[in-house]
């Protein structure tokens, strides 16, 4: 039960909740909001159950920027870290590691960001390294290098598991030439071709105040903290350069079905998805997306779950998600199953997806979805840094406190007709694009009765 | 989120924090020797329910390993009142929702709920603690799922296939010896005897404690558990574990094949049990060697000389003496013995000129962030709780563990890396593509 969270899943609701029969509903603690000179938006939430403070910051330096140079965006995330104007690299390293402070910084799709969880006492010592991190890094090169090949490595290894690498070869098939489609991660080739120079180059365009924000929650006094903030990033110079927004470009709409069957030669299940094009993050139906989503994949007796692992044992978890961005986003089932039974869940999980349009769901199991979502609803923002991050979350797609203390209203206001069209808009009957992870030459024949088959190796 | 508290604080000194304490946890005792732990939290209008039942792979034998995570998974397909699927049907209506692990020692259930269905859930863990039926063709099918659960298990990390051929080859006499998902022709002819034996025998009011935490009230909690729960008879004690391994006398090493890109090497050294007066030293000198950047193992294989990709240690809470875990994926083009050897040449440095006061500083400093981080949730509070009053003997030793790190010294974690780390108490494992040469 290790803490392992990561900043801003992009947030993957399969796993929402909270209860409809509970009294009290659930509020956002109060913050406050305020941009500096140069366009940095600050959030504050004072919490002080535990002697910790969190900070997250969030900035447009994702890996849709990346351009030709897949992975570019992650490893400037990770050369951040290797020495500033004031600090080399070890002693960052050290100060952090001696008072347990963590930090981490990563590149998504769309953005990076930086995360920083500490005790209270250590504020004045981590937060001026923090701003160093993001204003003042150096770039050594002989730490680029170690970086590079570290990153080279684990693409590698990555292959060795295919719940690592499929995500990757689904956005290449749904979203095309769509940036959307571009790996965090990267290709051996494009790691290959990055230097130094790209890192700084990509540093100086798109890790700049006026695009980005920070939040901090946790076990301090607002007045001292607004303070503090002021004078370590009120001199941060604006950007120069003006970011277009390259994932604002439309989506192309898949008119057919297609398969990409990945061969992994010692393969002993398929591992696989089934998608569609999904919603952005600001759909005004999001709330109702999340509802149905939870009775159709999302828990374990969502529908999915119940025929392909409680019914007929065929995997050991079945379930969907719709994965939201700025401008998009994508819907998926996933699973995995033996070799010899890839065929019969795949036409299992399609048959499922069948059910949900001409069937519909039942007024029982709409309630029933409803009070999950509510019910497991809180824990979500417990911590100090479930808090940072979800106001930094705010602040990216453009949405408010609402989404949080309204979420109980919007959850019940979701009406069974309703819940049809959601249904009807949102998730896919056909045209689905298929990836299969698994031994090509036991399943390359039943893999064309999805559609287009285009076949790769794992190894490549 | 914990506003009235915070109001209350406002009066005392800033240094002075809600600070979770041992009289925060409640406790009592049903007649059928169930125990319950409770901490009353109103930071948000959930609590949680964890389960621990003294019952793991170590309590398996030969023709019946995997059984007891076997046995987890048939908890949740049907009883008495609540039939196959229904467990999870009702408390997800109620806006409940659940988990379970086994390691080789517990297996332990968990049920997260809003506040208000807490009677609901009490009467779903009564119904399967006192009349779980297992119904033979749900074994059937939750035997594929079991089976599915091993295979993408190894499909999808060669860590466990190595792990596995080590445990096998460190532990010759104890149970600890195979998986907790147990064997794969065991997974394929567990019968109804053995599982129905398994309920009856470890699936006792006595065998099991309970931790709560959340927005309830004590008396509300002894009220439900004496409705729900004390009405189940008791059972004899479970027969005890009484295999000891014998003394490992010489370095064990074993081989696996399997397409990686880079060998895997893991190390395992036996180390005594979580109640052994040198948990805490041990527990220390593991974070030096891998917690952090900074830390003895990465800073030197990892960012100095490049022969790792990454590095962890492992010594975890155990009712046996277990193992002292090294996980090491190497780098390209890295001969797997040296990196071996570069890791012995980093324990021999701490064997022979200790660490510094200031190391040891900086592992409890981390200890004590440790300790904020799980007390922040409820889930935390519970599992942590249930873990220390399990492995510890006392859940108060939880709240004493800070003290105790407190008192180990560089010379306690000299004396330890001397104890334990030796060529003959060690087996390493490698995993690789090519084992022939």
């Amino acid at each position: 039960m290790k803490e392992m969270k990561k900043l801003l899943v992009l947030i993957c609701f399969t796993v929402l909740t909270y209860s409809g029969m509970s009294a009290q509903s659930y509020k956002l603690p109060e913050f406050t909001k305020f941009k500096l000179d140069n366009g940095l938006t600050i959030y504050l939430m004072e919490q002080h159950d535990v002697p910790l403070i969190s900070i997250s910051a969030i900035l447009p330096a994702g890996a849709i920027y990346d351009g030709d140079k897949s992975g570019l965006a992650r490893l400037t995330a990770l050369s951040l870290k290797h020495g500033t104007k004031n600090f080399t690299k070890s002693k960052i390293d050290e100060t952090l590691d001696f008072i347990g402070a963590g930090v981490n910084v990563s590149a998504s799709k769309e953005y990076a960001t930086l995360s920083s969880k500490f005790a209270t006492k250590d504020k004045n010592s981590v937060m001026t390294i923090v701003k160093e991190l993001l204003r003042e890094p150096i770039f050594d090169e002989s730490e680029f290098d170690k970086e590079k090949s570290r990153a080279l490595v684990e693409l590698e290894t990555a292959k060795e598991s295919p719940k690592s690498v499929i995500g990757d070869y689904f956005d290449k098939l749904l979203f095309g030439d769509h940036v959307y489609s571009n790996s965090i991660s990267g290709t051996k080739e494009s790691l290959e071709s990055i230097t130094i120079n790209d890192i700084k180059n990509f540093y100086n365009t798109n890790f700049t105040p006026n695009n980005a924000a920070i939040s901090i929650a946790g076990d301090f006094n607002s007045d001292e903290m607004k303070e503090i903030i002021t004078s370590l990033f009120s001199d941060w110079k604006k950007g120069t350069s003006i970011l277009n927004n390259l994932a604002s470009q439309p989506i192309i709409k898949l008119l057919s079905g297609q398969v990409l069957l990945v061969n992994k030669d010692d393969a002993n299940e398929t591992t696989f998805y089934i998608g569609a094009p999904g919603v952005s993050r600001n759909n005004k139906d999001i709330v109702a997306i999340q509802v149905v989503n939870t009775l159709f994949g999302g828990r374990f007796t969502s529908m999915l779950n119940e025929e392909l692992r409680i019914n007929s044992g065929l995997t050991y978890g079945a379930g969907s998600r719709f994965r939201y961005y700025k401008n998009g986003g994508a819907f998926y089932i996933n699973t995995f199953t033996a070799n010899e039974t890839t065929e019969q869940a795949i036409d299992l999980a399609l048959e499922v997806t069948n059910r949900l349009h001409t069937k519909g769901i039942d007024e029982k199991s709409l309630s029933s979805a409803k009070n999950y979502i509510k019910g497991q609803f809180p824990p979500r923002y417990e911590t100090v840094n479930q808090l940072s991050d979800f106001l930094i979350e705010m602040f990216w797609y453009d949405f408010d406190e609402n989404y949080i203390n309204d979420f109980e209203k919007n959850v019940d206001g979701l009406t069974l007709e309703k819940a049809k069209k959601i249904i009807n808009t949102y998730f896919p009957k056909d045209n689905y694009q298929i990836v299969l992870i698994g031994k090509a030459s036991e399943i390359e024949k039943i893999a064309v009765k999805y559609g287009t088959v285009k076949q790769v190796d794992i190894k490549d | 989120m914990k506003k009235l508290i915070l109001l209350l604080l406002l009066f005392f000194n800033a240094l002075t924090y809600a600070q979770m304490t041992a009289e925060d946890v409640k406790t009592f005792t049903l007649k059928n020797g169930m125990k319950f732990l409770v901490v009353e939290d109103f930071s948000i209008p959930n609590a949680n329910m964890y389960l621990f039942y003294k019952v793991g792979s170590r309590n398996e034998y030969q023709g019946i390993t995997g059984l007891s995570h076997f046995f987890e998974h048939m908890m949740f397909n049907g009883a008495k009142k609540y039939g196959p699927k229904i467990f999870d049907q009702v408390m997800e209506f109620n806006g409940g929702a659940n988990n379970a692990y086994t390691t080789q020692d517990l297996t332990v259930y968990s049920n997260w709920f809003p506040i208000s269905s807490t009677e609901v859930i009490f009467d779903l863990e009564a119904d399967r603690i006192s009349s779980l039926s297992i119904d033979p063709k749900m074994v059937e099918s939750e035997r594929g799922v079991v089976l599915s659960e091993r295979r993408t298990g190894l499909e999808n990390s060669p860590w466990r296939n190595i792990i596995q051929a080590v445990q096998a080859a460190a532990f010759i006499e104890h149970p600890y010896h195979w998986p907790v998902i147990g064997y794969e022709d065991d997974m394929k002819n567990w019968t109804q005897e053995d599982l129905e034996r398994y309920f009856k025998t470890y699936y006792a009011p006595n065998n099991c404690v309970v931790v709560i935490s959340g927005a309830i009230k004590l008396e509300k909690v002894k009220e439900l558990a004496i409705k729900y729960l004390e009405p189940i008879s008791i059972q004899p004690a479970p027969p005890i574990v009484y295999n000891k391994e014998p003394e490992q006398n010489g370095e064990r090493r074993v081989s696996v094949q399997k397409d990686v890109a880079n060998p895997y090497l893991v190390i395992g050294y036996h180390v005594p049990e979580a109640q052994n007066e040198d948990y805490y030293a041990l527990s220390i000198l593991s974070s030096i060697l891998s917690s952090g950047k900074s830390s003895r193992l990465y800073a030197s294989l990892v960012d100095e000389k490049q022969l790792a990709t990454a590095i962890y240690t492992d010594y975890s809470e155990s009712f046996d003496p277990n193992l002292f875990y090294f996980y090491i994926s190497a780098n390209n083009d890295v001969n797997e013995t040296d990196l071996e050897n570069a890791i012995y040449q980093e324990l021999n440095k701490i064997k022979n000129q200790g660490i510094t006061e200031k190391e040891l500083q900086k592992i409890k400093n981390q200890k004590l962030i440790e300790f904020y981080n799980q007390i922040e949730t409820i889930n935390g509070k519970s599992n942590n709780i249930g873990t220390y009053e399990l492995f510890f003997g006392d859940y108060k030793k939880m709240f004493q563990a800070p003290e105790n790190f407190d008192k180990v010294t560089v010379e306690d974690v000299k004396r330890v890396a001397n104890k334990y780390f030796t060529k003959s108490n060690r087996t390493v494992g490698v995993l690789k593509t090519n084992v022939e040469e």
